[in-house]
């Protein structure tokens, strides 16, 4: 392994890793535009320059690996005197319309130009016009100006997403960014090229003039869009979330997510379920979960646990998920009827979209350890119409594959119809009680992905109106049927207890999979003994009358 | 170790009329009856008082920097100069400045506010605003008050009115330096 030296800094690397590379594994962050880790290395924005001993010039980090022995300079003043004449470069033709601009704030060039330019502009000829604003896709603007040619939107588009929409076209300072002709930039994965911009040129029309982004906070987060999990930064400015960014993690997303899960974030806000409601007429926390409790217990009274469906939203946190298990097991006696609810599945591909279009349908598998004896939500709109239902407690307003209209017509003929979800929709006015519940972005939780990676969530904001998250709704009922035993002060106890439950389950199947399987050997052995027995038998009955021939 | 020199002063000793400081109360009391009756004259210009009577009573002894209510500058097309990059929101420090952006229906104003609401009773006239902003579309120099009022709802200046009170500006925005100096 190379052993190199970087401002005096000695350190071992990986054979062929580049200088900026091993710079960074030092300590030392080279400046660069064009270098991205998830994409080639064209070295074509010379911002990257370093100095190394016996070279005659300098030489790009990106793109030089290292080699043992190498002693390199990164901040030495040839360097920094190269970096700030690249930048001047840069900047001839570059509007600085940086008020304008959506990425200040976040820009690499604005950022570097302090770092190291930070002079008045020496440049007397005008500047090159080029397009502005110019709708390269149906979500994407290019700005053709403030563009520096570092080409990482067009290897984004032939190495990651793989569709080659983007290319160079003309030369010298008339050269542009501009799709092949016919095509625009439209692929699953276009707002990446947002985000890889390390200007404005590339920007997001659904976040164009939106929010300045110094004015957002982040929290890291999972996107709920499909089962993929992609990790995300949440960015919110006074209690609203503004847009999502991938977050990387080389498990699950690396750099990237999809367009229409980046999109999802609206749904935080549209037609919200703000307060309680009781047939219709808004109410408070504290009357109606008295009456919610009243009206269980009657039905309970009348009908049994039996009849009573808990529909589980493959939305939800596995923390929510694991409360409505205990309020199962404690308040409904294990009686109640369980179905499992989401959203019908949708397109997917090889990349980052699943199918499953919920975030958490292997954490109710988690928590749940095995899904016997939980029915799939389409086939509740027959058990009401049989009549074997009276009451729905529904977590979410999703039916999954099921056929909406038939499910909602049959939950009209319900004597109960509790629904407990961020958004009313068309149940609302179906529900007899309708109890807001937050969104993933204003509480904390857990996903399990497709993959089976529980991924924790937290929360960027607090809740909205008077919504609260879904295991303090079922502690809250719980309580008012006087069952105290669900009483967790803190998400952390609920988590405690639900590893500790979910590893005693995985234990128990452990051990019923290792009996089963001694049990099966034990079959197998003993099988196998009376066969040899038997063998040996029949061995020794055709041997007997050998022996007792000669005598 | 050095030695250190000390130079033993004899204290002033306080005569018995000093001690009773009615001298010094009746040479003080003096000026202000002095002064009184100086500001009672009937003749103004005589008169030392520098109370002005506001609202009533306006006055001309405005500093050159006086900082009044904020007008928003036009462009030379009577556009509004302002393209909402929320510096002054931004640095605020009273929060009284909410703008919202969109994009503006001629191509050559990209961004431009379609919300720019002051709220004026929660500005604390810094002047920050006028500082932060890189396109001189704001400017506190109407030398109007912020004068006190009855109505809430009055102290909410909108784009607007703000801009009915703003003139032209013809400094250059950044980027424009080049092309006005090769003009001039």
């Amino acid at each position: 392994m190379p052993m190199v030296t970087i401002n005096g800094v000695e350190v071992e690397v990986e054979k062929d890793v580049s200088i900026l590379e091993a710079a960074a594994q030092a300590g030392f962050d080279v400046p660069h535009f064009c270098y991205h880790p998830a994409l080639s290395a064209p070295a074509n924005c010379r911002m990257c320059l370093v100095e190394v001993e016996r070279a005659p010039k300098l030489l790009p980090a990106c793109y030089n690996p290292v080699s043992d022995g190498m002693v390199v300079q990164t901040e030495s003043e040839q360097v920094v005197r190269a970096r700030k004449a690249v930048l001047e470069f840069i900047l001839v033709n570059h509007p600085v319309d940086c008020p304008i601009c959506d990425k200040a704030g976040e820009c690499k060039l604005q950022d570097y130009y302090f770092a190291y330019d930070a002079q008045e502009s020496r440049m007397r000829a005008e500047k090159q016009h080029k397009v502005k604003a110019y709708p390269i896709g149906p979500r994407v603007v290019y700005d053709g100006e403030r563009c520096i040619l570092c080409t990482r939107c067009i290897r984004f588009c032939e190495e990651i997403s793989g569709t080659s929409e983007l290319t160079l076209a003309d030369r010298g300072d008339k050269i542009e960014v501009r799709t092949f002709p016919g095509q625009e930039l439209d692929n699953d994965y276009s707002l990446c090229t947002v985000d890889v911009c390390p200007v404005g040129a590339l920007t997001s029309r659904d976040f164009r003039f939106k929010c300045r982004v110094w004015l957002l906070t982040s929290t890291e987060s999972i996107c709920t869009g499909c089962s993929q999990g992609c990790n995300i930064h949440l960015d919110h400015f006074r209690n609203e979330t503004q847009r999502y960014r991938p977050r990387y993690n080389s498990e699950v997303n690396d750099y990237w997510m999809c367009d229409d899960g980046r999109l999802t974030y609206k749904n935080l806000h549209t037609d919200r379920l703000l307060s309680p409601q009781h047939n219709g007429a808004t109410d408070n926390w504290h009357t109606l979960t008295k009456s919610v409790a009243a009206k269980l217990e009657k039905q309970i009274k009348a009908h049994g646990e039996e009849s009573i469906a808990l529909v589980l939203s493959a939305q939800a946190a596995c923390e929510d998920i694991f409360l409505a298990k205990l309020f199962h097991e404690e308040i409904l006696g294990k009686k109640a009827q369980l179905y499992i609810a989401g959203k019908p599945s949708g397109k997917h591909d090889d990349f980052l979209i699943n199918a499953d279009k919920n975030p958490n349908r292997r954490g109710i598998e988690a928590v749940f350890a095995k899904l016997d004896g939980i029915k799939d939500v389409a086939t509740l709109a027959g058990d009401i119409t049989a009549g074997t239902i009276k009451t729905v407690y529904m977590m979410g307003t999703e039916f999954g594959e099921g056929d909406r209209s038939e499910a909602v017509a049959a939950l009209k003929k319900c004597e109960l119809f509790i629904l407990q979800s961020t958004q009313g929709a068309d149940l609302l006015d179906v529900a007899h009680i309708a109890l807001p519940a937050c969104t993933h972005a204003e509480k904390e939780g857990t996903f399990v992905n497709e993959e089976g990676i529980a991924q924790p969530f937290y929360k960027a904001y607090e809740p909205h109106g008077d919504s609260l998250p879904d295991w303090q709704i079922f502690m809250r009922i719980a309580k008012a049927m006087g069952k105290s035993t669900l009483n967790f002060t803190f998400l952390s106890k609920v988590q405690d207890r639900m590893f500790e439950a979910t590893e005693l389950l995985r234990k128990a199947e452990e051990e019923a999979a290792a009996a089963a399987k001694k049990a099966a050997e034990e079959a197998a052995a003993k099988k196998a003994e009376e066969e040899a027995k038997k063998a040996e038998e029949s061995a020794a009955a055709t041997e007997e009358p050998q022996d007792s021939t000669p005598s | 170790m050095g030695t250190v020199n000390v130079k033993v002063l004899e204290r002033h000793q306080k005569t018995f009329w000093e001690k009773s400081y009615i001298p010094e109360i009746s040479r003080g009391l003096g000026v202000t009856v002095k002064q009184f009756f100086k500001n009672l004259s009937p003749n103004k210009e005589k008169r030392d008082t520098f109370t002005i009577q506001y609202p009533e009573a306006g006055t001309d002894h405005y500093a050159e920097r006086f900082r009044g209510q904020h007008r928003l500058m036009k462009r030379e097309d009577g556009q509004v100069r302002c393209v909402a990059c929320m510096c002054c929101s931004t640095i605020c420090p009273a929060n009284c400045i909410h703008i919202e952006a969109a994009e503006h229906d001629d191509p050559s104003i990209e961004k431009y506010p379609k919300v720019f609401v002051i709220d004026e009773l929660r500005c604390i006239v810094c002047g920050l605003c006028v500082e932060a902003c890189p396109c001189d579309a704001i400017r506190m120099d109407t030398g109007t008050h912020m004068a006190p009022r009855t109505d809430r709802t009055t102290a909410f200046h909108q784009r607007d009115d703000l801009l009915k009170k703003g003139g032209i500006s013809i400094a250059t925005r950044a980027g424009q330096k080049a092309l006005a100096s090769k003009s001039s």
